[in-house]
């Protein structure tokens, strides 16, 4: 049954759009790529006052402060493609958003949107951890716009659910402008190259030097309740040179690090299998930088 | 007198589809789109049980939701099954026998309300055991499903043709395999569908989805108490059919229960969820197949059994093997051959008629055993072919008359364009070498009927033509229009005949009450059956528009001939005058006023099957051999089908674009059928209803196509043509199952081919090497 929404706002800065929060009973949409299919299925909407958020246009555009580049959390997947700053420090974001659902839905999809979804299987997620990123939540305290800021790997608390509360709104994501030498690779995988749930998605990153990462970061989608740093993986990894058994043994890491389930998708055995031989395609293709 | 005009001809140009302007603009209204005025709108509520006694249903808080007009259940009906065997009451009484079983319908004054009162219907069950597996059904003691159906059995089929045992004997090879083939749906675009109106005499017009007009009056009557003669039908623009509307479902005579008791036309419509699970399937079968060959490459022998999941109601689905068995006895030459089919009861959906009806399912079981057999006499696929392949004049077991066959020419033809031997002795060679990427090349053929099929007692088709004063003319046809191209066929001919431009033609063909008959479309039937009509008709109106120029000039009728808008002198082109200027002196000449109008209605020289199921069943039979190019991912298990290459006999083209068209979007199911798509059900509830987890082929992995078309003209086709449109969907499955074995030396028999089938069956063939050394 569909949701009824009673009440519709559009708000046009952050701080109408946090006192609107503040009042509770509220689902914010951006894009709404995610939403309206959850609204039409009865899925997940918390409140009957539509907030629309997609008019405030501070929060949409790729900034670099210093070392900080901060992507506003209505940028929109398609922004990510063509945008120059993203090209200039992380193409990674870029190489993920080309793997992303389809055009129509990359114009309409925003960063933010995909990460509130708190999807396991959400794919921008998957490079801006690997990135070390951080999340921006405002929320509406005594008369003010206040804010607080999470490590996006601590931001998610399983499929759906993250530490965002009701009141709360995603403004943008950030992270240190990658050190030189940074590689970056994103690998998902379905039956179709394009409109794809991941069945399993991965994402290193690290410098690269001799055929080994150093500050390495391993990152996996749909194999756990959340997106998950694979810690384990990534001190396996760490300064190992990369030839044919050192991959294995990462590999084997790799393997007893992820938690996936068996659903209409895939089957766990699929997903582990998917782990090892992503993992070992990126990795080949590290080692050969 | 102006220039002379020189014969063209429209035959095998391409012309736009009609309706394809309004479509591309986003203006054609379908039946989705309709509204009438105080039209109400309807939505079932069905079992969430495979299998359950109802104990009880309160509809009280339903009703009590503001907007809501009516409420019907099987007591407000006269419980008169729809369906092929009459075994599927509109709405269930006390026992549900799957998911989709229909337990209460609400019409209201909004969707909103409806939902709401849907959500308030309260149903107590109580559960039975409930069968999912058509073997489980068919065991003694399992639990009953229909009282008047021992067994569990549903349809069955039998034909024997020669001595399998003896032949078995002679045999140096015998294959001994079972084929498990899965469900699919058909995934129309446009949901279902359905607006019923009763005026004040109690006459009754639904607005339908159907692709059978005029039998569907009959099959809708007595679910409803009511004379075929009173309902008319009128088909909106539909977004596809594909088979899935050759049949009476149960959402029809339920919008029409609502319809009578709120006395307000009532639309009743699916969700894209519904349209995904409780619309019909593609049937699924279970095939036990023993096949035999000799050492020199000669077939000897094909025994089939067929084990049918007929589901828990009986629609077109059960009566597929008639199809099935004319592949399996009479695709290549098999002197002796049986096959035999059982449709069990379970609790599971039931299939109706698709795109291919059995054929999908047969070809991917006979093209592949065809590869193993000429592996198991170390023959290449081509030659081992051609070898069995018919010849003109051959007649198959079940009386198939190949009077003409090109499935020699086909073979060789795709085998010549594809480079075929070459390549796949090179990637067979590579199986085993290192490397992720494997590419494979693999063939598959087919036949189908192209002539119609006579399965009713007219498999015919009736045209009226109409002129009018300006020489436009109005086709009207029995034959439905679903997205096949009908319409642009149908111009062609007609402006052909009539040497007018197709711009001049309209076509009507969307209301029972003003179009002949036409059994419907099915069977690859409608450019042959409609065309060969249509063309009958416009060639009386042809003669008519001679005689009365010739009497008019001094020149005979025969001599005569239309072209560009104008009576011409054959052999010169010389216009004597121009057509809508005679069509006006004939229709204004006083006492000897004339119209034209002319008619026709043609029935093909087709037989109905006898004892056994001989017969030749269709006027004319076409045959295919396809190519696929794949690379298969040994890491992933991700097949990529780079290429298909269709040869097709196809008698002579009418609309180049239309049968493009046709060959791209039938090539496209029978690779969801092969490689992607499949419904996942689970004790009896279908588990990915939506686009995200059913898997349909999108543009990005759509291969390179290339066709090439045998055009040799059928006799009895209209202007040689005959029907093409389902061998695009049975042969690409088989095809690409072929080359993954190329490629990686695996074996499917259970499409489809997923990523995680492929990437298993590879890490196991891997670990059984290794166990071996």
């Amino acid at each position: 049954m569909m949701i009824e929404y009673e009440e519709y706002l559009a708000a046009t800065s952050v701080a109408e759009a946090t006192q609107a929060l503040a009042n509770g009973n509220v689902t914010v949409v951006a894009g709404g790529t995610d939403l309206m299919v959850q609204t039409a299925a009865s899925g997940r909407g918390v409140g009957t006052t539509l907030l629309n958020v997609r008019r405030i246009a501070d929060l949409r555009g790729v900034t670099v402060d210093g070392g900080r580049v901060t992507i506003g959390a209505l940028t929109t997947i398609t922004d990510m493609l063509t945008d120059g700053v993203v090209a200039d420090t992380a193409p990674v974001l870029a190489e993920t958003a080309d793997r992303f659902a389809s055009n129509q839905i990359r114009n309409m999809a925003t960063v933010g949107g995909n990460i509130c979804n708190a999807s396991p299987a959400g794919d921008m997620i998957i490079p801006l951890m690997v990135l070390d990123a951080d999340v921006e939540l405002s929320s509406w305290v005594d008369g003010a716009v206040a804010t607080r800021t999470v490590a996006l790997n601590e931001f998610f608390t399983g499929p759906g659910k993250s530490v965002k509360t009701a009141n709360e709104l995603l403004t943008s994501v950030s992270f240190n402008r990658p050190a030189e030498g940074f590689v970056g690779q994103f690998g998902k995988t379905g039956p179709r190259p394009a409109l794809e749930i991941s069945m399993v998605s991965v994402g290193v990153g690290g410098v690269a030097s001799n055929g080994s990462l150093t500050n390495a970061r391993v990152v996996y989608g749909a194999v756990a309740p959340t997106p998950i740093r694979a810690s384990k993986t990534e001190a396996a990894l760490e300064g190992t040179s990369l030839d044919d058994a050192s991959i294995q043994s990462v590999l084997d890491v790799a393997d007893s690090e992820v938690n996936p389930i068996s659903d209409v998708r895939a089957s766990d055995w699929y997903r582990r299998h998917l782990v090892r031989v992503m993992t070992q395609e990126v990795l080949e293709s590290v080692a050969n930088v | 007198m102006s220039e002379a005009i020189e014969k063209t001809t429209l035959i095998g140009k391409s012309i736009t589809k009609p309706d394809a302007p309004d479509k591309s603009n986003g203006r054609t209204r379908y039946i989705n789109d309709m509204v009438l005025p105080r039209m109400l709108v309807a939505k079932i509520k069905r079992s969430d049980r495979a299998h359950a006694k109802v104990l009880s249903i309160d509809t009280s808080k339903a009703a009590a939701v503001p907007g809501i007009q009516a409420i019907v259940t099987a007591d407000d009906t006269p419980m008169v099954g729809v369906g092929v065997t009459k075994d599927n009451p509109p709405l269930k009484k006390d026992i549900v026998l799957s998911m989709r079983d229909e337990l209460v319908a609400v019409a209201g004054e909004t969707e909103e309300a409806v939902d709401k009162a849907l959500a308030l219907i309260e149903i107590e069950y109580e559960d039975l055991p409930a069968i999912f597996d058509p073997a489980e059904a068919l065991e003694e003691g399992a639990h009953q499903m229909h009282d008047d159906k021992p067994g569990n059995l549903s349809l069955g089929y039998q034909t024997v043709h020669g001595d399998i045992k003896q032949a078995e004997k002679n045999s140096d090879h015998v294959l001994d395999e079972v084929y498990d083939v899965h469900y699919v749906t058909h995934v129309c675009m446009g949901p279902g569908c359905v607006i019923a109106d009763f005026d004040t005499h109690g006459k009754l017009t639904m607005y339908t989805q159907t692709q059978y007009p005029y039998n569907y009056k009959m099959d809708l009557a007595p679910s409803l108490g009511m004379h075929p003669g009173d309902i008319r039908v009128i088909q909106p623009p539909v977004g596809g059919a594909f088979g899935s509307k050759l049949d009476v479902y149960p959402f029809e005579p339920i919008a029409v229960f609502l319809a009578k008791k709120t006395r307000r036309p009532v639309k009743l419509f699916f969700s894209r969820e519904e349209e995904f699970s409780a619309s019909p399937t593609r049937q699924p079968a279970r095939f036990h197949i023993r096949a035999g060959v000799k050492n020199d490459g000669t077939l000897t022998f094909r025994d089939v059994d067929a084990l049918l999941n007929n589901g828990s109601h009986t629609s077109w689905g059960a009566t597929t093997p008639f199809v099935m068995m004319r592949t399996f006895t009479g695709h290549f030459r098999v002197p002796d051959v049986e096959f035999r089919s059982r449709a069990a009861y379970t609790n599971m959906p039931y299939a109706g008629s698709f795109r291919g009806y059995g054929n999908v399912q047969a070809t991917y079981v006979t093209a592949t055993v065809m590869d193993k057999l000429a592996e198991a006499v170390n023959m290449d696929p081509i030659s081992f072919r051609l070898m069995n392949a018919q010849k003109a004049g051959e007649v198959t077991p079940q009386n198939s008359k190949l009077e003409e066959c090109f499935l020699g020419e086909c073979i060789e033809t795709v085998a010549e364009k594809t480079n075929f031997l070459e390549q796949y002795n090179a990637f067979k060679a590579e199986q085993d070498s290192p490397g992720r990427y494997k590419k494979g090349i693999g063939i598959a053929t087919s036949f189908h009927n192209a002539g119609g099929a006579k399965i009713h007692k007219s498999d015919g088709c009736g045209t009226v033509i109409m002129l009018d004063d300006y020489a436009r003319a109005t086709v009207i046809t029995g034959a439905s229009e679903i997205g096949q191209g009908i319409d642009a066929v149908l111009t062609q001919i007609v402006a052909e005949e009539l040497g007018i431009p197709t711009e001049s033609i309209t076509l009507v063909n969307n209301d029972s009450a003003i179009g002949p008959w036409d059994v419907g479309v099915h069977a690859s039937r409608t450019t042959f059956i409609a065309g060969n009509s249509a063309k009958r008709a416009a060639r009386k109106a042809r003669d008519q528009i001679l005689d009365a120029a010739a009497q008019r000039s001094n020149v005979a009728a025969e001599e005569l001939d239309l072209r560009g808008g104008s009576v011409v002198q054959n052999d010169n082109g010389v216009p004597v005058m121009k057509i809508d200027s005679l069509l006006r002196k004939m229709h204004f000449a006083g006492e000897d006023a004339e119209l034209v109008i002319t008619h026709d209605y043609y029935e093909p020289p087709s037989e109905p099957e006898g004892d056994n199921h001989v017969g030749d069943i269709s006027a004319a039979y076409s045959h295919g051999a396809y190519v696929a190019e794949v690379t298969v991912d040994t890491w992933t298990g991700v097949v990529k089908l780079n290429k298909m290459t269709a040869v097709q006999d196809v008698g002579r083209v009418v609309n180049k674009l239309g049968i493009e068209g046709q060959m791209e979007g039938g090539i496209a199911f029978g690779i969801g059928y092969g490689l992607t798509e499949e419904m996942i059900i689970e004790d009896g509830e279908v588990k990915n209803p939506n686009f995200r987890d059913y898997k349909v082929m999108t543009a990005p992995e759509a291969p390179e196509l290339e066709f090439h078309f045998i055009e040799n003209d059928d006799p009895d086709g209209p202007f040689g043509a005959k029907g093409i449109a389902e061998l695009p969907t049975i042969i690409p499955a088989p095809a690409i199952a072929n080359a993954v074995y190329n490629a990686i030396g695996i074996r499917f028999n259970n499409p489809p081919l997923t990523p995680e089938k492929v990437a298993r069956a590879i890490v196991e063939k891997q670990a059984a090497k290794v166990a071996a050394e």
